[in-house]
């Protein structure tokens, strides 16, 4: 007993033989499967198939345990693409939390592939998806997030919207962008909250 | 530039301060206190000279929405200090004696093996401490079998892991007894590890992101994963989650450095108060793929 030092085959066993295929198509098979362990070891090493990103984001609909979301979350995340965006794009519509954080996360880390879907995001018929389209601006590093947020404030006709685009342009924001505060807090003229926020991010970007 | 311009450029004020702080604790989980103004304000306005933005707001813009996050990175590395010693955050280690190891222990018959995982070892300060403070101050080391491994992804660090040969201010902190016990002294400034313990730790090269790499790792009950998340990317950072997840035994333990948070990174794993340490904790009924 006491320090041993690791001599046991199995600590850190060679991986030679895998219990199930590894190739493209087996893996989409184990995705599918009733097994957890295999669900989760498929998603991840299904980050090498770039083929597999529409799959990854369906399983990612019907998924239920969350160690296998996190793998596939993970797995889109490591192939940024237009493909994986539109993979991830439908987990905003998710009544789950958790899920449509993990989507906006993942997101935010393909700027470049998000950024042609932003006009259509904003333009979204469900108010929800364009409040979390914001919030995903807020994490989004792209030199267009303040004019689409500018945008917001100046066209969007629900309130929820407008006040998620101030709490993000309170941190971004220029004094240049005062006046667009200044115009969505008159435009809610009788919405205490918008006042409230608006006033909030003039004085955090004219603070010296 | 124009004194004016210049002047701005070397001031960073109060609410500059605020924005920065809450984006750079979003992003990283590093938080700074007040008291911590100089150091900070030091470290932006040397990247704000080093990068030509003409004061702060103009640098942070940049910084905010720089679509690869290098310079954020740049910044971290300024903000944090890379530095390495024997019993370095040892209320960790204390946590591992007190109660982490407990824990592990009574999922176990006596006899077992329970394995931990120091990454990176970097020159060995730490996978070393780890086996001093086991002998020393686990009661139970007698009972069970300790296997220790510890990984890099320089294999430079791993050779002088391995050499075992440590300055004076490396073993600072140790007490005095353990520095006699373990250590050689050989000059003033050159202490030579047991032999014994260089034994006793299982050195590999891993790549923290390489899958093929990690998937060799398993049925591991306690993971160090100190001061290195910090350093990678965001995605860089979930696929290293996520290799650690894979190479836990359910109810295992993960530490992580004091400026580090896993729940930044991914909610695979929960958060464990214990009365020395916050750590991190694969659950037990996790799937182990």
């Amino acid at each position: 007993m006491g320090l041993r030092k690791t001599h046991t085959p199995d600590a850190r066993r060679a991986v030679i033989d895998r219990e199930h295929p590894r190739d493209l198509d087996g893996l989409l098979d184990q995705l599918r499967c009733g097994d957890v362990k295999q669900r989760r070891w498929a998603a991840r090493d299904l980050a090498r198939h770039p083929q597999a990103t529409a799959a990854l984001g369906a399983q990612l609909l019907r998924e239920t345990e969350p160690s296998v979301r996190e793998a596939l979350l993970t797995s889109l995340q490591a192939m940024p693409g237009d493909s994986a965006v539109s993979a991830l794009l439908p987990l905003l519509r998710s009544e789950n939390a958790q899920l449509r954080n993990g989507a906006i996360e993942a997101l935010a880390g393909m700027p470049l592939a998000v950024a042609p879907r932003v006009a259509a995001l904003l333009h979204d018929n469900d108010a929800d998806v364009r409040i979390f389209s914001v919030n995903l601006l807020g994490e989004l590093r792209h030199a267009q997030v303040v004019p689409w947020l500018l945008q917001v404030l100046h066209d969007e006709p629900e309130v929820n919207v407008v006040a998620a685009a101030i709490e993000v342009l309170a941190e971004v924001g220029e004094p240049g962008h005062t006046g667009a505060l200044r115009a969505a807090r008159d435009r809610f003229a009788d919405d205490a909250f918008i006042a409230f926020a608006a006033n909030m991010a003039i004085k955090r970007i004219d603070a010296p | 530039m124009k004194a004016a311009a210049l002047a701005r450029r070397e001031q960073i004020t109060e609410a500059d301060f605020l924005k920065f702080r809450d984006f750079f604790y979003r992003k990283t989980g590093i938080h700074f206190d007040e008291n911590k103004r100089y150091f900070v304000d030091k470290r932006l306005l040397d990247r704000i000279e080093a990068t030509g933005a003409d004061d702060f707001r103009a640098y942070f813009i940049a910084l905010r929405f720089e679509s690869k996050g290098e310079e954020l990175q740049r910044l971290v590395n300024a903000m944090t200090v890379n530095e390495t010693y024997f019993f370095r955050e040892a209320y960790q280690f204390d946590c591992m004696v007190n109660d982490m190891l407990g824990e592990v222990a009574k999922r176990k018959a006596p006899g077992s093996r329970i394995r931990i995982w120091s990454i990176p070892s970097s020159t060995g300060e730490e996978p070393y401490s780890i086996a001093i403070y086991l002998l020393e101050r686990w009661p139970l080391i007698n009972q069970y079998d300790v296997e220790i491994m510890s990984s890099d992804i320089d294999t430079t660090v791993l050779q002088s892991a391995q050499r075992g040969i440590y300055s004076a201010r490396a073993v600072g902190q140790l007490p005095k007894d353990y520095l006699h016990k373990y250590f050689d002294q050989r000059s003033d400034n050159e202490f030579a590890i047991s032999r014994d313990l260089v034994a006793a730790v299982e050195y590999s090269r891993v790549n923290l992101t390489d899958a093929a790499d990690t998937r060799k790792f398993r049925d591991i009950d306690l993971i160090f994963c100190r001061n290195l998340l910090i350093y990678f990317d965001d995605l860089s950072r979930r696929i290293a989650a996520e290799a650690m997840y894979d190479a836990m035994v359910p109810g295992g333990f993960i530490c992580l450095g004091h400026a580090e948070s896993m729940s930044r990174i991914t909610p695979l794993f929960s958060v464990r108060r214990f009365a020395d340490a916050m750590v991190y904790q694969k659950p037990m009924s996790g799937v182990r793929p």
